[in-house]
């Protein structure tokens, strides 16, 4: 990667917030995203911390009410997507940016084939005629290592199983190329042999189509294994930005300190795990100062006063966290 | 943990098919095989995890101890009695010393009732105690799992999913239960929420002596929380034995490609690794011979025709021991074990230390010391 290629999608103070009974959900509350070209970025957090409506934003598909962008800017091949309107986002979405979602059957049509889901998206994007389609979708399903592509294409999904479903989804969001793939997390259905399969097919694929990965996460797991850049959201905010070897071996975020914790470990006997106290904030109150005081074991009373914001620690590691970096503060 | 001699649980040779019905009149067209000759044994205070992935059987099998459904062929005995020979009477009395808590905890918990009524519920169906100590009894549970008096009074949609699942356990404590079947406890919960509530079950069960049957398809859980582990594959074990045992020394190709898709939170290690090929085969129809041979990289032709039997790895712990259902386990070869990575950096065990809890009680001589950042 060249350093100073400008990033495929940057996302800029993004704030998606959110109307309720409860009062304003503040579910992204200014969050830095960069992805370089040919890169895996993994957006990992918990339930709640925003880092799904953060990809649906990027797709513009925030519904509005009662949804609102309230700032920021989404920066893709070096225009702003959130000044698009919907023929533009139509035009791209599908095109030069695709999604999958975590329950492919859910976003199959149960009332046709694979094969003709795939050709119209084909069809919709591409000035073709319905035979060369039908050729380039039994190719993408060949591409997405689905045996007999021939006799699958005509399949309905519900005779495919979890991880051949995944595997056609795929190969519908690839079927135009896009420069981008975002995926919500797309294995979390899955068992974990056939989530094995799929994230090792995202790899070649990311690789063989020179696109970009955009894959949001709650396993960190999974981010060790297919991640090239990290970000950890946390209560509508990114608290850490790093490659994935810093990321894991010296984590500057007590909240992915305190994640990476309270794994239960393959390799060490523990008699009791380590545990993140509390929950999540809600979204409509988030605490004051730094939104993780209230469960962070390191914090200090600047904490409650001061709403960190992103630094760098070292050279492409950022941490929003006063008392970064915790190892001379605090060992 | 001490393995009792009188088991609190005994299952042999159970069997159940639920039959597939097709066409207008319903007509039986094929059994599925969910659960197909299971033999296990659970002794009291020790937790028996039941692994594998979508189909196994494993949370079929959960559900045929408990009785919750009949099961076909085979036989339970929960302390000491017959439990399929019981009748409806005698199986109510008997359902408070087993219990069952679910996945999703809101999916299983009344949302018209209060969680105080919830916990009572089991003790005012058995006829024990008068209100007042009903209610005592409501907050002495809702206290050993965590919860405050006060909570008794709400309903399970004020609660978030760590707690709906603390409310799944305090359910279940009520009747006061020997066995509890954890159907997934924590999967549908977060990470940092998994720990607490792994933390609470483990400290139930030692303090109550309680008996577990884990369903989990989570490696890493079941290596934490288990004593021993059964691996599941199209309704059969196909290996069972000890945890460190099984996980030191995977002998089944099935066991060993379980482990090896498990992805590990350490960029660092760079595991070589086999990946299963295909999708499990339908239970309605499962391969003749071993089930697992369509997707074993150790078949041979005996695999397709003739079924393994469960074979003690060590013949002088023949029963209770490390048992595997391969013809050719001594021929499968031993897997590397997984480096600690990451989880010996010293730096790193005492930063996450902190969220132990000696680390919370450390804290405030940690805290003494460090300036902010400016």
């Amino acid at each position: 990667m060249s350093e100073t290629a400008a990033p495929l999608l940057e996302v800029r103070n993004l704030k998606t917030y959110f109307r309720s009974e409860e009062g304003l959900s503040r579910a992204v509350d200014g969050v830095d995203l960069a992805l370089p070209r040919g890169r895996t970025l993994c957006l990992v957090g918990e339930s709640g911390c925003g880092k799904s409506v953060t990809a649906l934003t990027i797709m513009g598909l925030v519904p509005q009410p009662p949804g609102q962008i309230a700032a920021g800017a989404i920066l893709f091949e070096g225009r702003n997507l959130l000044g698009f309107d919907r023929d533009q986002m139509n035009a791209l979405r599908g095109d030069r940016i695709a999604m999958i979602f975590q329950e492919p059957m859910t976003s199959l049509n149960p009332a046709f084939t694979i094969g003709d889901q795939i050709t119209e998206v084909i069809l919709r994007h591409r000035k073709v005629g319905p035979a060369e389609a039908r050729t380039r979708a039994i190719e993408m399903l060949r591409r997405v290592r689905i045996p007999a592509p021939e006799q699958r294409i005509d399949e309905y999904p519900h005779k495919l199983s979890g991880g051949m479903r995944q595997r056609a989804m795929i190969a519908m969001a690839l079927a135009l190329d896009p420069q981008l793939l975002i995926a919500d997390e797309p294995t979390t259905a899955l068992d974990v042999t056939i989530q094995a399969q799929i994230l090792e097919l995202l790899r070649e694929l990311r690789a063989e189509f020179g696109m970009s990965l955009l894959l949001i996460t709650h396993d960190l797991g999974v981010v060790a294994e297919v991640a090239d850049e990290v970000a950890v959201m946390y209560a509508g905010r990114v608290v850490e930005r790093a490659d994935v070897a810093t990321l894991f071996r010296r984590p500057g975020h007590p909240y992915t300190i305190g994640l990476m914790a309270s794994i239960p470990k393959l390799t060490v006997d523990q008699d009791e795990l380590p545990v993140v106290e509390g929950t999540v904030p809600n979204p409509t109150m988030q605490p004051e100062g730094c939104r993780f005081h209230p469960r962070c074991p390191f914090a200090i009373d600047a904490c409650r006063a001061t709403d960190p914001a992103l630094t760098a620690i070292a050279p492409g590691h950022e941490v929003a966290c006063l008392r970064a970096p915790l190892e001379q503060h605090v060992l | 943990m001490s393995s009792d001699p009188t088991p609190i649980l005994e299952v042999a040779g159970l069997v159940k098919h639920f039959p597939v019905r097709k066409g207008v009149l319903q007509r039986v067209v094929g059994h599925v095989r969910a659960v197909d000759g299971v033999d296990l044994h659970l002794a009291q205070g020790e937790t028996l995890a039941l692994v594998g992935e979508s189909g196994c059987g494993k949370s079929t099998l959960g559900r045929l101890v408990l009785r919750l459904i009949e099961a076909t062929d085979g036989s339970i005995r929960f302390e000491g009695r017959d439990v399929r020979a019981l009748g409806d009477r005698e199986l109510r009395g008997l359902r408070s010393r087993m219990q069952i808590i679910f996945q999703d905890p809101y999916a299983s918990l009344n949302p018209t009732m209060t969680v105080g009524d919830m916990i009572a519920e089991p003790m005012m169906l058995h006829g024990a105690g008068n209100a007042a100590e009903r209610r005592r009894r409501v907050e002495e549970i809702l206290g050993l799992v965590g919860l405050s008096p006060y909570h008794a009074r709400r309903f399970p949609h004020e609660f978030s999913g760590g707690q709906r699942q603390r409310i799944g356990i305090a359910r279940a404590l009520a009747g006061e239960p020997r066995l509890i079947v954890a159907d997934e406890p924590v999967s549908a919960l977060d990470v940092s929420i998994q720990a607490q509530v792994i933390n609470l079950m483990r400290d139930l069960q030692r303090r109550f002596g309680l008996s577990y049957i884990l369903i989990s398809h989570g490696l890493a859980v079941v290596k934490h929380v288990a004593d021993r582990v059964a691996v599941m594959y199209l309704g059969k074990i196909v290996e069972i034995g000890d945890k460190r045992a099984v996980f030191a020394r995977p002998r089944h190709p099935y066991t060993q490609a379980l482990l090896a898709a498990i992805p590990i939170p350490d960029p660092t290690l760079k595991r070589q690794r086999a990946l299963l090929e295909g999708d499990v085969p339908s239970p309605l129809n499962p391969p003749a011979g071993c089930r697992f041979h369509t997707r074993c990289a150790f078949a041979q032709a005996r695999c397709r025709s003739e079924e393994p039997l469960l074979e003690a790895t060590e013949p002088e712990n023949a029963k209770g021991g490390h048992q595997v259902a391969c013809h050719f386990w001594r021929d499968v070869p031993a897997m590397a074990p997984i480096a600690a990575g990451i989880d010996a950096d010293p730096v790193l065990v005492r930063l996450q230390g902190f969220f132990s809890s000696r680390g919370r009680d450390d804290r405030a001589t940690a805290l003494a010391s460090g300036p902010a950042r400016s």
